[in-house]
Order: C-alpha cells, then structure tokens, then sequence
C-alpha cells in the first residue's frame, strides 16, 4: 500500500554526518499547469550512491536539472554542497551525465573528453587517460565519436561528466543502451567512487541496478513517495520484487500523504522511524 | 571572464569545423566561385544584336535626318530592317513579328514643326515585353538618333564633344569595381550567419549546451568563445575573399585553353587592411546575431528561414544595389539602421574614395558596427539560459 511505503524511514540517512550533501526543501517546479516537481523535501548524506526511480514523466529529470541548477524552482530551494542553486559556483565541483549523450559528434573521443575537462580546469593528460579507462575507450581516442557506437557514446558521456573528479554526479539513466558487462563495470567504478566519498544519485528504470544503491528513492507524479533501501522497499510494499514496488507506485493515483498534509517523504533525520507493517 | 574556457571553446568550434569539410568549402570555395561568375557575367556581357526598322512618315523634307540616322545605327552595330509599311503601324507589325527589336519613327508632323520652331519628337518603338534588355536597346537607339542630329547642326556651330568624368575611380571602371568590395563583406556576414546559427541550434538540441551548462563555463564565455571561434573563420573568408577581389594573375592560353585570368582585379584606392576589418566587423555581429536567432528556431531548417527574413532584406536596403538615398523616404531610416548599410558605406569610400582611418564618415559607420556586435552580444548571453527546457 503506498501509505506504509511513504512512511519508511532512512536510518542510514539519520546516521550520516551533519553536513548533507545535496538538501532540498520545499522544491517545486512547475510547467504550466504541469507540476513536474510537487514539493519535495530532501536531505541526501555525501558519500552514498542514492537511485532515483519511478515510471516515465515522475519528474526524475526535473528534479536532477533542479539541484544542478539548469533549472530555476517555482519555489522552494535547492542546496548542493552547501551552495544554492542555481549557481555557477558550487558546479566546478558537480558532474552531470545528461539523459542525451550531449558530446560533439564531429570531435572525437579525445577532443570531446579534453574539451570538458579544460572547461573545469583540467589539462592533466594522465586524469584524461584515467577518465576514459575508466569507460574502456582508451583505445579508442582517435575516434570520431560520429563512427561509434550509441553504448560506445554512452560511454565516453559518461567520462566527461566524472573528468574533473566531482564530488556530486548526477546521472541520468547512465546505463540506457550499455550491454550487461559493461554495466557491471560502470557500476563497479560508481562504488569505488562513493568510497572515495563522492556522492551519486542515479536515476534508472533497471531494477536490478537499483539494488545496487544504498538508498533509493522512489517518485510518482513529482514526489518522492518513498525512501529506503530496496529490501526495505519490498517489505513495505509487501512485495518480492522491486519491480512489484515499481509496478505499485506507477498504479497509485496520488499518493495520500501522511499527517496534516506535509511533504511526501519524511525529511530523513528527523521523522520519526518508519511505521514497519 | 576565464580565458582558458574562452579558449577551451575556440578551439573546440576549430576542431570541429575542420573537420566538416563541407563547412569548410562554404568558406572558402563557394563565395569565390559566386563573385567570380558574377564578375564573368557582367565583364564578359555579349552586346545584343538590335534589328533596327527607320520609318520616315515626314516624306523627302525629313530623308535626310532617315539617312543619317541609317548611317549612325549601322555604325553603331545595328541591322537595318526595312518594315512592309513605311509607317508606325509597319513598325509595330515588325516588332509583332519578331523582325526587328526596336523602330525608329519620324512624325508626319516633322516638317511643321521644324518650320515652327518647335521641338519635333522623334519616337523609339519597342515592344515592352522585356524591360531590362530592351531599356538597353531603347537608350542605344537614343545615343544613334542624338549623334544623327548633330550632323544637321547650322554649319560654323562647333560640335559639341561630351566626355565622361569620374571624381574618384577610373572612367573605365566597371561595375564589377562597385559591386565586388560590398560583396566581400555581405558574403561574409551570409556565411557566418548560417554557420554560427545553425552551430548553435545544434548545440541546444544535441544536449551539449545543457551539459556546457551544467560547467563553471559562464553565457558571456560561450558567446565569447563562440565569436572567437567563428571569428577565426570570418576572418579567413573575408581575407580570402578580398585577395581575390583585389589580385589579378593572368593565366597564359596553353593549347586549347584561352588566356584567363585568377581573381577580379579590382583597384582599390585606400588600405585593403582598413577594408578587411570593416568587413570583419560586420561578419562579427553575424555571430551572435545567429545564436541570438537560434533561440527561435527548433530545426536547422528553421535556421535557413531567417535568411529572407534578416539577411536578404539587408541586401536589398544595404545600399548594395541602390543608393540608400534612392530609397522610398519610409525605408530610409530603417536601412541605416542595418549594419550591412554601414559596411557597404565604409568599403566604398575605402576602396573606391580612398578614404582611410581620420576620416569622419569611416569612423562613424566603423563605430556604429562595433555597436552592433556589442548590443547581439549581449542579446545572445541574455538568450543563454541555464534554464533551458
């Protein structure tokens, strides 16, 4: 029932250092008469690999452009790294993998990843190298990136947004068109970049990604209905799967919120332990 | 201001444009080819034959004036065609028939008039279905009937001798000489134009400017980048262009070939340094002015729509073609608000006046395009958004 998930709570969260990562309160955007996000209230600890799910037009992709500054909120705040956004100053240290590859297709490989390396003030050639081994396109860094291939894109998308060795990534479905060991890989290289202490937050439609994080968060109609781990997810919603989860959230119509009204999730931290079915 | 980003960006439009062969053969090859047959077509004009038909309605007291014009017209080039009727009608059924091009009428009155003391009128016939052309013939027969005249001016009275002078420029001058230097620039700003806004509009889509966007990079960094960049490209069209406009080598015939020659050879009174910059200057604002654009367009083909409506009007107000003081009076102060009209007015008194840097109207018209560019400068950066979608 959507009720019992919306009230699980984040003891990993709770436990997290006093500085959050990426805070929002209150944040909302709207398109018209569209609200893309519906208030949402977030505090995401740094270090940690947060998953963003829900079905298409949830309002995942706002929520990103939102705490990355490429969009201004109706109202409400967003706050990463202690900076509101948006703000040019905090974005040195954010690394954004858009849902599009958005690299130059008539550069190659090499150009590409240089280009957006300089516009963070990296010319070190050995990070560069490191950038693209990391997406095994070491070999490839002559090519032009029109005469690759879409997974291949992905990829070297991918490390021209980790180049300049963020703090924050922000990934918009990262894996979409990446064959299955590649994934692992990309994965692999995500957990060792949250124990270096970077903070990910990932959105995704593969379910069994989403195991993968430390938290997920769940969105339906531009706001976080639920938060947790995913063995928590599926104890809440009495389910086997994510994907049942996933499938419940989608269903839902609205979700009723609990109480006098507040916003969707329970700000982590503070709320009060999840009411466990 | 960060000039590495500045940097970062410049050279990525060069890497990029390097490689877009076809961009590179807009640049470089194709306004050449179009100033060269332009200049082809009309250095090269062959005359148009006139058949001309002299009718005389005036009977024998105007023969005399019939036979010198006869005279004038085949000295001039003509053919001399004999209408069925020597009347105007025989001249309109032999324009009809396609016989002859133009008919030369001597009144029935002529006789009368003359002995009155009255200017006679002598009628030039054509059948009015090709204005260009035939305006042309038109104005030959004119020049063959005027020298006609002459003949039968009282004797002791001097011929007058008429002599076509130029303040600046030379009498042999074509008008390849005036079109050429404003043609440069205006090739210029089109290419740029085309470049910058379609570039751009790719960028938007491509999700590239989101992810510039989501960098420490600022708005007034990419559009600085971005003059900086095609800039350089600006540059190299109109410096290519204007040494082609202003050399002149001649090929010698070798076996079939006849002799040519490799660029117009255009003379150039003042600094061709002092005309390269007015004509980058002017390419400059087209820079921005298609990232300004760009924001409106949602497809590349969007892009190509603003050329009739921001590029060709400046052509035709610009001054190129017509003097910015032939204009209606409404349109006049709408063209001298376009930079293509400042252009074209620095080049000319440039290259053809010899004006150079003190001079007060080069000075203004120079300022006025670094007004320009500056005021789509920052219409661009205010277009940038980080908020795109």
């Amino acid at each position: 029932m959507a009720s019992d998930v919306l009230t699980t709570g984040s003891p990993a969260a709770a436990a997290a250092g006093p500085e959050p990562a990426i805070v929002a309160a209150g944040l909302r955007k709207t398109f018209g008469p569209i609200n893309a996000v519906d208030g949402i209230d977030l505090e995401l600890a740094p270090g940690r690999i947060y998953g963003l799910l829900g079905p298409n037009g949830s309002g995942k992709t706002t929520l990103i452009r939102l705490l990355v500054g490429l969009a201004h909120p109706t109202s409400g705040e967003a706050r990463v790294l202690g900076q509101p956004m948006p703000s040019r100053a905090g974005l040195g240290r954010i690394g954004y993998m858009t849902q599009s590859d958005g690299i130059y297709g008539e550069l190659s490989v090499w150009e590409n990843i240089r280009f957006f390396a300089a516009l963070y003030g990296v010319r070190d050639q050995a990070t560069l190298e490191e950038a693209l081994s990391v997406v095994d396109l070491l070999d490839r860094r002559s090519t032009i990136v029109n005469d690759l291939s879409g997974g291949l894109r992905r990829r070297l998308s991918l490390a021209c947004a980790l180049v300049h060795r963020p703090a924050i990534l922000f990934l918009d479905e990262p894996t979409v068109g990446i064959d299955p060991a590649l994934r692992i890989q990309f994965w692999e290289h995500f957990r060792r970049l949250s124990r270096e202490g970077v903070t990910l937050l990932v959105s995704s439609h593969v379910m069994d990604e989403a195991d993968r994080c430390d938290e997920l968060l769940l969105m339906q109609a531009g706001r976080v209905i639920a938060r947790g781990t995913g063995d928590e997810l599926r104890a809440a919603a009495g389910a086997t799967t994510l994907e049942e989860v996933f499938l419940q959230a989608a269903g839902v119509d609205a979700p009723a919120p609990v109480g006098d009204g507040a916003p969707s999730t329970t700000p982590p931290g503070t709320g009060p332990p999840g009411a466990a079915p | 201001m960060n000039l590495r980003r500045v940097g970062a960006l410049t050279r990525r439009i060069v890497e990029g444009m390097r490689r877009d062969h076809r961009s590179m053969a807009l640049i470089v090859v194709v306004p050449i080819v179009v100033i060269g047959l332009l200049a082809w077509v009309i250095r090269e004009q062959e005359t148009i034959d006139v058949r001309l038909a002299v009718v005389n309605e005036a009977g024998a007291a105007a023969q005399p004036l019939a036979d010198a014009i006869g005279d004038e017209a085949v000295a001039a080039d003509m053919e001399l065609v004999t209408p069925a009727a020597e009347t105007r009608d025989g001249v309109v059924d032999c324009l009809e028939a396609e016989t002859c091009d133009a008919g030369v009428v001597i009144p029935s009155d002529y006789a009368t008039q003359i002995a009155a003391d009255a200017s006679p009128t002598i009628e030039i016939v054509t059948l009015g279905v090709a204005a260009g052309t035939e305006g042309s013939t038109a104005e030959r027969v004119a020049r063959v009937v005027a020298s006609a005249f002459t003949s039968f001016l009282p004797p002791g009275v001097p011929v007058p001798s008429v002599e076509a002078s130029t303040v600046y420029g030379t009498a042999d001058g074509d008008v390849v000489t005036s079109f050429a230097p404003v043609f440069v620039a205006y090739f210029g700003y089109f290419f740029v134009f085309i470049l910058t806004g379609v570039s751009f509009l790719r960028e938007r889509l491509g999700g590239t400017l989101e992810r510039l966007l989501a960098t420490p990079i600022s708005r007034a960094e990419i559009v600085s980048g971005y003059n900086t960049g095609f800039g350089i490209f600006a540059a190299l069209q109109v410096a290519l262009l204007l040494t082609f406009t202003l050399m002149s080598v001649q090929v010698p015939a070798i076996g079939p070939l006849p002799s040519f020659s490799i660029g117009l050879g255009v003379p150039t009174a003042g600094s061709p340094v002092l005309a390269f910059t007015i004509a980058l200057l002017l390419a400059l604002g087209a820079v921005s002015l298609g990232i300004f654009l760009s924001t409106f367009a949602r497809t590349e083909l969007q892009v190509i729509q603003f050329i009739p409506l921001v590029i060709v009007p400046q052509g035709l107000l610009g001054g190129i073609f017509w003097p910015v003081d032939a204009l209606p009076p409404i349109l006049q102060p709408i063209a001298m608000l376009l930079p293509v009209t400042h252009a074209v007015d620095a080049l000319r008194s440039v290259m053809i006046a010899g004006a150079d840097l003190a001079t007060r109207t080069v000075q203004v018209d120079m300022l006025y395009l670094v007004l320009v560019a500056a005021f789509f400068v920052v219409l661009a950066s205010r277009t940038i958004r980080r908020e795109v979608a």
